[in-house]
């Protein structure tokens, strides 16, 4: 390393012309990488490019990337590099400039690659993928794709519906790819384009749409994620990202059942890691990164069977080491904040969901009022200076006296605010339910857009004082609510509304839903239209391992307001758990 | 406890992020070398580490400062100097560390700077003629505050130009006043003709700062 390098990520020829669109952006330093850790393998055959459609900052934070560039660049003879989506600014650059967009390692084209890797997390970002195939200067359309291109495959929790993006992806890997990055790899190094997608196409997990039309790629799930590691060198980013803090992998998947949640569903069955192998991971993490706070990170950390040795543990590795638990359960939370101690500073998050006890049963989250209230007085007794509560509106069932209960909950939680700790914040998020593949919830309605906002309206009038409200824009659910459940005919819609301008749609400042309703129009659909109960293609296509018998029955539960129990104490024979694939639990070997 | 001065050169990638990035970079690079930095006292310490003239964005800086307190005795200097290199992302290379007494004045007086141009010697030489001859050099600044006219003659000297294999290199040296300094880039831009909504694509390449009471480190006087 030399600082007198010029522009060392650049490759001959185009150099020049990215150092001078480096120049004319905002944060250039979102193009460039140099990250602490970042990998170098010149050597390293074939090249793949790891992809999350959206800007740098958002898109270094995310763990899934981080796991595949270790995996791939320390684990196989490949050579894994990124890039993100530009910012409108770098990218209206780029195209004036005739620049294609580049990986930020070693500055290779990224059309050069042999397998381009996306990682999918919701329906807001596929225009994104569009934007980036475009500024690679690789065609929009699978079909389209010659020998010279990249194959480019999806994954991600977007892919439970993979349709609206089937005919931009030569293929997509449904579930938990760490046990398969090895096939994967061999599969990509064959010479020709038609080999590597045959050999895809032989990979468990792998769906591609154009040969397999009729075939069900079942989900993956990564059994040995128990006994592995998790990533203990990930990229620290110099630019500040949204997460500045070690995020270490303690669990994966989630028993709660919540009828609503797709990575409930998606992520099982519940594995956690032990407790020694964590600790030693996150001493070398730390070791790694420079960083002095660690986030135990899994869809619900509270309910890891051995939190408050590990939390111990980890604590004791280092003097005023801050531990966080990014995702607490509200009837589980007041235990682990205990757990904490009374040295925390910032903020916890929790999630009722519903204001009140009918709709919380109804979506099976066996949450009462006495138990948020004792959660969140044990997050000020903690020490924390500020609480942030998550709803929904919308939901099945709900009517305007559930919306009213979320304004009474704030009020209730605001009082034993002042009560217990007289400055301490306390916020709120309220976001619009979308029904999303592989839920309980699937076929149920979209509340729509004029609902939405009347219950938006209702909100805010009843909203106490010295609560912060924060409303999701519901125009984007709109688009959200059709993509997640719709079919391949809402590729052409995608497209439509790309080539019309829309990119960084979870964006607010970049959204525009009127742009949406044309770009539908134009190809003969309405965005508002209200989906219809039995029209699920994606179920043909994609297995998520959770049996449809369940889905039905949790659904008629929610009607009657039936609670179901979490997996990890009574089985709700959801289907997933099957020869090789099972619960694991840390606590599990303690009993042993 | 022990003050240090450390210096550095940012290049290559690392040129492109902010100051304020450039700080976190190095408080990382001091955990990851294993060198403890010594805390503020409050209800929220923070590592007593901060750095000097902020260097803009783009620019690379051949000798830059920091000022950092760490735990503990330092009595071989040149290996903490090797842990940290051995800790730090691409482009920030630490390339001394300096003992000091007391905490370091890092109040800059003036800063030299060169500039790869496209021009060729003609031009490049007529430029340094033209500012040398002006009276007065009005640019104009836009910032959140607004808009004003700074007077680049009153605050800047160019040094000359010289010849290189990569080109015509133009030296000026910004001097750093009550009132306030000129900004590289908009030194830049009247030497090579360019207007406000073009920013300068030539490579901008500070070669020290001159501080209260840290000078600039002998040797560090080109950009090649």
């Amino acid at each position: 390393m030399s600082p007198n390098e010029s522009a060392p990520w650049t490759s001959a020829g185009s150099g020049d012309l990215r150092t001078n669109l480096l120049g004319r952006v905002r944060r250039p330093g979102r193009y460039v990488g140099g990250e602490f850790n970042v990998r170098h393998k010149p050597a390293g055959e074939p090249l793949v490019v790891l992809s999350y459609p959206d800007v740098y900052e958002i898109g270094i934070s995310n763990p899934a990337l981080q796991i595949l560039y270790s995996g791939i660049n320390d684990d196989t003879p490949a050579c894994a590099q990124r890039a993100y989506c530009p910012w409108p600014d770098m990218a209206d650059l780029m195209r004036a400039e005739g620049v294609e967009l580049w990986t930020l390692e070693d500055g290779r084209p990224v059309k050069d690659a042999a397998v381009w890797g996306f990682t999918l997390p919701h329906e807001l970002s596929f225009t994104n993928v569009l934007e980036m195939l475009d500024l690679a200067g690789v065609p929009l359309h699978a079909a389209e794709r010659g020998a010279e291109h990249p194959i480019v495959l999806g994954g991600g929790p977007a892919t439970a519906n993979p349709l609206p993006l089937a005919t931009f992806f030569d293929a997509f890997f449904v579930g938990e790819v760490e046990g398969r990055l090895a096939e994967i790899v061999a599969a990509v190094s064959a010479a020709s384009r038609w080999e590597r997608l045959r050999r895809l196409t032989g990979v468990p997990g792998v769906w591609v749409p154009a040969s397999s039309p009729r075939g069900r790629a079942r989900r993956q799930v990564f059994t040995d994620f128990s006994s592995s590691p998790p990533v203990t060198r990930p990229l620290v980013p110099l630019l500040e990202a949204v997460h500045d803090r070690v995020a270490l992998e303690i669990a994966r998947g989630c028993g709660a059942g919540c009828r609503f949640c797709q990575a409930g569903m998606w992520y099982r069955p519940v594995r956690e890691r032990p407790v020694g192998l964590l600790v030693e991971a996150v001493q070398e993490a730390l070791r790694q990164t420079g960083c002095d706070e660690v986030s135990l990170l899994s869809l619900s950390s509270c309910d890891y069977s051995a939190i408050e040795e590990l939390v111990w543990r980890v604590r004791a590795l280092r003097p005023g080491l801050r531990v966080s638990l990014p995702s607490l359960r509200v009837d589980s939370a007041a235990v682990s904040l205990a757990t904490l101690g009374d040295r925390q500073r910032g903020s916890v998050t929790l999630a009722p969901e519903a204001g009140t006890q009918r709709l919380r049963d109804a979506i099976n989250k066996r949450v009462t009022e006495p138990l948020l209230l004792d959660a969140a007085a044990a997050t000020f007794h903690a020490g924390f200076t500020g609480l942030k509560l998550y709803f929904m509106i919308g939901l099945p069932g709900e009517c305007d006296e559930d919306v009213l209960a979320i304004a009474q909950a704030a009020s209730a939680v605001r009082d034993l605010a002042r009560a217990t700790r007289g400055r301490a914040r306390v916020s709120a998020a309220v976001s619009a339910f979308v029904p999303k593949a592989g839920t309980a919830f699937q076929r149920e309605r979209f509340a729509g857009l004029e609902v939405l906002q009347a219950r938006q309206r209702l909100l805010r009038g009843a909203w106490p004082r010295g609560v912060k409200l924060a409303l999701h824009d519901a125009r984007a659910a709109v688009v959200e609510a059709r993509l997640a459940v719709g079919g391949r005919e809402w590729s052409a819609v995608v497209e439509a509304a790309w080539r019309a301008g829309a990119r960084f749609d979870s964006w607010r400042e970049h959204f525009d839903l009127a742009r949406w309703e044309r770009a539908a129009a134009s190809v003969g659909m309405n965005i508002h239209r209200a989906f219809e109960g039995d029209e699920l293609e994606c179920e043909s296509v994609i297995d998520s391992l959770v049996s449809a018998s369940y889905l039905r029955a949790e659904r008629e539960h929610a009607v009657a307001g039936v609670l179901t129990d979490d997996c990890r104490h009574t089985c709700g024979s959801c289907g997933v758990c099957r020869a090789g694939v099972a619960m694991d639990l840390a606590g599990a070997e303690a009993l042993r | 406890m022990t003050w240090i001065v450390l210096r550095f050169a940012r290049g290559g990638r690392a040129r492109y992020i902010s100051h304020l990035d450039t700080a976190r970079a190095l408080q990382r690079t001091f955990a990851r070398a294993g060198i403890p930095l010594a805390m503020s006292a409050g209800m929220r310490p923070k590592p007593r580490i901060s750095l000097g003239l902020p260097l803009p964005v783009g620019v690379e800086g051949r000798d830059e400062v920091a000022a950092a307190e760490v735990t503990g005795d330092v009595t071989h200097p040149g290996e903490l100097v090797e842990r940290l290199r051995e800790a730090a992302a691409e482009g920030l290379l630490p390339t001394a560390v300096e003992l000091w007494p007391q905490r370091p004045r890092l109040d800059p007086v003036a800063a030299r700077y060169e500039c790869l141009t496209a021009l060729d010697g003609t031009a490049a030489e007529a430029a340094v003629r033209a500012f040398g001859a002006a009276e007065e050099i009005f640019v104009e600044r836009v910032s959140p505050k607004g808009r004003r006219m700074v007077d680049l003659k009153r605050l800047v000297t160019v040094d000359g130009a010289r010849r290189a294999p990569e080109g015509w290199w133009m030296g000026f040296t910004v001097r750093h006043r009550a009132d306030g300094a000129a900004r590289p880039e908009e030194v830049v831009r009247w030497l090579l003709g360019g207007d406000a909504a073009s920013p300068p694509a030539a490579r901008i390449v500070r070669l020290g700062v001159e501080y209260t009471g840290v000078p600039v480190r002998p040797g560090s006087r080109e950009s090649e």
